[in-house]
């Protein structure tokens, strides 16, 4: 870890230099694959003392995100994510002056998440994050930026189960989902024992399980299932509706309103530029059985 | 200590669940454990081999590789049953290696020459064990056998991570993952927990040794 | 000077009864030690013999092979004419018949005396446990331990538990009584009570081996002295012929030490 931290910091002065060298060409650092580059904003000012100024001065980020979910934040083998939710921190970044290439990335998953805001070890999450008054009580989301739902999936040829409300009607029926998570929490109420619902670290252990007949369900927020139906083709399909509202927020220190305003403007903005759109389509979009998603309603910071 | 105490329902279930899952362990890992140690003493070459094997295959791999293959290797040739039961036998499979081994060095402080009389004067194999061996082992048997399963209780917390779920451990996971509690409060609380069951094993345990040491 | 043929043919009474151990060509090592050298021993029913000889001789490896508590490696030991069974219930079933009595006593520590007696009729013979009982408390009135019944082996003194364990011995019925040094471990006042025991049992007409460094005893209850060396047996005689005129060297040599000082 402190190995990362002094090369992430090496990496940051190089950047600087470069900058200052090259006079304010703010040209964007060329593109990386097919999803174009957000455009580094160096010109902003933020008054002193946000969270905004002191990234700006620190010229590097730390967030956190899944290494382990399809579409929205998927690390490769050098550990650095890909997915919506990583082009959506991307941009907030951006808007802060920080090139995607000085962002530190963190693996956040679900039961860490609120600790590692509240200590300080990362300035946001944008993990699949769902927003509910729980969770605010020891943090604060911006957003809410996407609204997931919940859905189930089951193997290709079943046809026992078409929706949550078949679960209770089937005991024999194991239903996976990862443990401690809303989708987990969520399911349970359709659940004729405890003991139909099995949990797993991750979603792919429950993937594992489904194909080895241990579980014959798997239920959690649809943008991931979709990318578990499209990446074992013709295995898997979702079944019923979703039936449940998942809005997914950036997760920041508690009670640091500037911050949740300047990003939720940033989100404002990265929907108005068409950026959104295009983050979108270049990941979780690529899976069949999505639509383009509108930026939904923000939130006011409280 | 909030997060417990408005959750305490759910730390019960927890604990009587990792409580269910410790109890078969223990009963099962003693019973297997003695029957391998039984193998590993037996005149027949086939079941001391195979004892030997065993216990050093199982004693030399970790937990938690045993427990991953009951829970993803074995469905994947077909044989299926609950999480709950792949990981009990996991369990016991690997913590009676180690009970089998505190069981063969207690019958090693018994002198040969009980054995020998018991066979002089008729008894089989199993009688000599059962009458002569093993009860006066029982003594020695105790403490070592007794830290064994202590760590198996332990070790329980691993298997609720495989897909059984509802134990102590997995209490932790839906306080601070789903309902955003704070980590450390929540992990004292099933910290309590383990320690209240291997504290009163502990106990039971210093009680049987004590009888055991006056029984003879 | 006695017959020469005298030390390889059992000689008197005992010549005319039927053979009950015979051990032929038998050989055992341990390691690269060869400790028993073509044994040939033949031990008719209600004979006794008393097998002596320097330590490392192989005489308690003999003794103990007789029930196959040491396996052989090549020869054959019968018993009553069957041969020594292989490991398992038939073997069980023949040790029942073969009494022996260790050198260390090897009285179940957990077990009270009486236990100590009733065990093998009641699990290996099944003896009602009344029955064993009462037969017990029989066997230790006759050793003289009677008063000690309820009491644990350690509670005892080493002549008192020898004396126990003739008697757990004797519970089974057996055909034939072996000793493996059974005063070796006793201190010297204990003893006697120990051989006194012994002497009456020969005289009442049990199949007796006795490994033993009792000299008294030989003369007193034995029919024939069998001396080992080197794993062989190299004189084998009446007692009385054997302690007035040895005729090997080595059994000259070894009653020279011991009747001396």
């Amino acid at each position: 870890m402190r190995k990362t931290r002094s090369a992430a910091f090496a990496a940051t002065v190089t950047a600087l230099l470069t900058l200052t060298a090259c006079g304010g060409d703010d040209a964007s650092t060329g593109a990386e694959g097919e999803v174009a580059q957000p455009e580094v904003d160096t010109s902003a000012t933020f008054e002193a003392g946000t969270t905004m100024a002191e990234v700006q001065e620190a010229g590097t980020v730390t967030i956190g995100t899944k290494f382990d979910q399809p579409g929205f934040g998927l690390a490769d083998l050098e550990g650095t994510p890909a997915g919506f939710d990583v082009e959506v921190a991307e941009y907030v970044a951006a808007q802060m002056g920080v090139s995607p290439e000085d962002i530190e990335w963190v693996e956040a998953p679900s039961a860490r998440r609120e600790d590692l805001i509240a200590n300080g070890d990362v300035d946001m999450v944008v993990a699949t994050y769902t927003i509910n008054d729980k969770r605010k009580e020891r943090i604060t989301f911006a957003g809410p930026y996407y609204v997931a739902g919940q859905q189930i999936m089951v193997n290709a040829d079943n046809t026992t189960i078409t929706g949550p409300e078949d679960l209770a009607a089937n005991p024999d029926v194991k239903i996976c989902s990862v443990t401690g998570s809303t989708p987990a929490e969520n399911i349970r109420q359709y659940l004729a024992s405890p003991d139909q619902l099995v949990t797993f670290e991750v979603y792919d252990d429950c993937v594992s399980a489904m194909q080895n007949g241990q579980v014959q369900a798997l239920t959690t927020d649809n943008v991931i299932l979709t990318g578990y139906v499209a990446e074992n083709e013709g295995e898997f399909k979702l079944v019923g509706e979703q039936f449940t509202e998942e809005p997914y927020g950036i997760g920041i220190e508690k009670g640091n309103t500037a911050f949740c305003e300047f990003i939720n403007e940033s989100l404002t903005e990265m929907a108005e530029s068409g950026a959104y759109e295009e983050a979108w389509t270049a990941t979780a979009g690529q899976y069949e059985g999505t639509e383009v998603p509108e930026l939904p309603e923000l939130d006011p910071c409280a | 200590m909030d997060p417990v105490l408005e959750n305490l329902g759910l730390f019960a279930s927890g604990f009587l669940r990792s409580l269910g899952i410790a109890a078969w362990g223990l009963l099962g890992s003693l019973v297997w454990g003695t029957v391998l140690a039984v193998f590993r003493i037996s005149p027949v070459p086939v079941l001391r081999a195979f004892g030997t094997f065993y216990v050093t295959w199982l004693r030399n791999t970790p937990l938690a590789i045993v427990l991953f293959t009951m829970a993803f290797g074995i469905p994947a040739v077909g044989i299926n049953a609950s999480y709950y039961v792949f990981g009990v036998v996991g369990l016991v499979l690997y913590t009676s290696a180690f009970v089998c081994e505190a069981v063969r060095s207690g019958v090693a402080t018994v002198p040969t020459g009980q054995a020998e009389a018991a066979r002089s004067i008729g008894l089989t194999f199993s009688q000599t064990l059962g009458l002569i061996v093993l009860p006066q082992a029982l003594r020695a048997v105790v403490p070592p056998v007794g830290n064994v399963l202590i760590a198996m209780i332990k070790n329980s917390a691993v298997v609720g991570a495989l897909g059984v779920g509802g134990d102590l451990f997995s209490v932790y996971n839906r306080l601070t993952s789903a309902q955003g509690y704070a980590a450390l409060p929540v992990l004292t609380g099933v910290a309590i927990g383990f320690l209240v069951m291997t504290l009163t094993a502990s106990a039971l345990l210093a009680l049987f040794e004590r009888r055991a040491a006056v029984a003879r | 000077m006695s017959d020469p043929s005298a030390a390889t043919t059992p000689s008197g009474a005992a010549g005319a009864r039927r053979p009950l151990v015979r051990l032929e060509h038998v050989d055992k090592h341990f390691g690269a030690l060869h400790v028993l050298r073509d044994v040939d021993l033949t031990v008719a029913e209600g004979e006794v013999v008393v097998v002596i000889g320097p330590s490392g001789s192989g005489k308690s490896t003999l003794c103990r092979t007789i029930n196959r508590l040491e396996t052989i490696d090549s020869g054959r030991i019968t018993i009553a004419g069957e041969d020594l069974p292989q490991e398992g219930k038939a073997l069980a079933k023949l040790r029942a018949d073969v009494g022996m009595v260790f050198q260390s006593f090897n009285l179940f520590a957990h077990k009270t005396v009486r236990e100590n007696v009733t065990l093998g009729p009641v699990k290996a013979r099944g003896v009602s446990a009344e029955q064993a009982r009462k037969r017990a408390d029989e066997l230790l009135e006759r050793v003289g331990v009677a008063n000690q019944a309820d009491k644990y082996p350690a509670q005892l003194s080493g002549g008192q538990q020898q004396r126990v364990a003739i008697a757990r011995a004797l519970a089974m019925d057996p055909k034939v009584m072996l000793f493996d040094e059974p005063t070796s471990a006793l201190d010297p006042e204990m003893i006697n009570e120990v051989l006194d025991v012994m002497t009456g049992l020969a005289k009442s007409g049990m199949t007796m081996i006795v490994v033993t460094h009792e000299m008294g005893f030989a003369r007193r209850a034995a029919d024939r002295v069998v001396f080992m060396a080197d794993g062989q047996i190299v004189e084998d005689a009446e007692p009385e012929t054997f302690f007035t005129a040895p005729k090997h060297e080595r059994a000259k040599d070894f009653l020279s030490k011991i009747l001396t000082h």
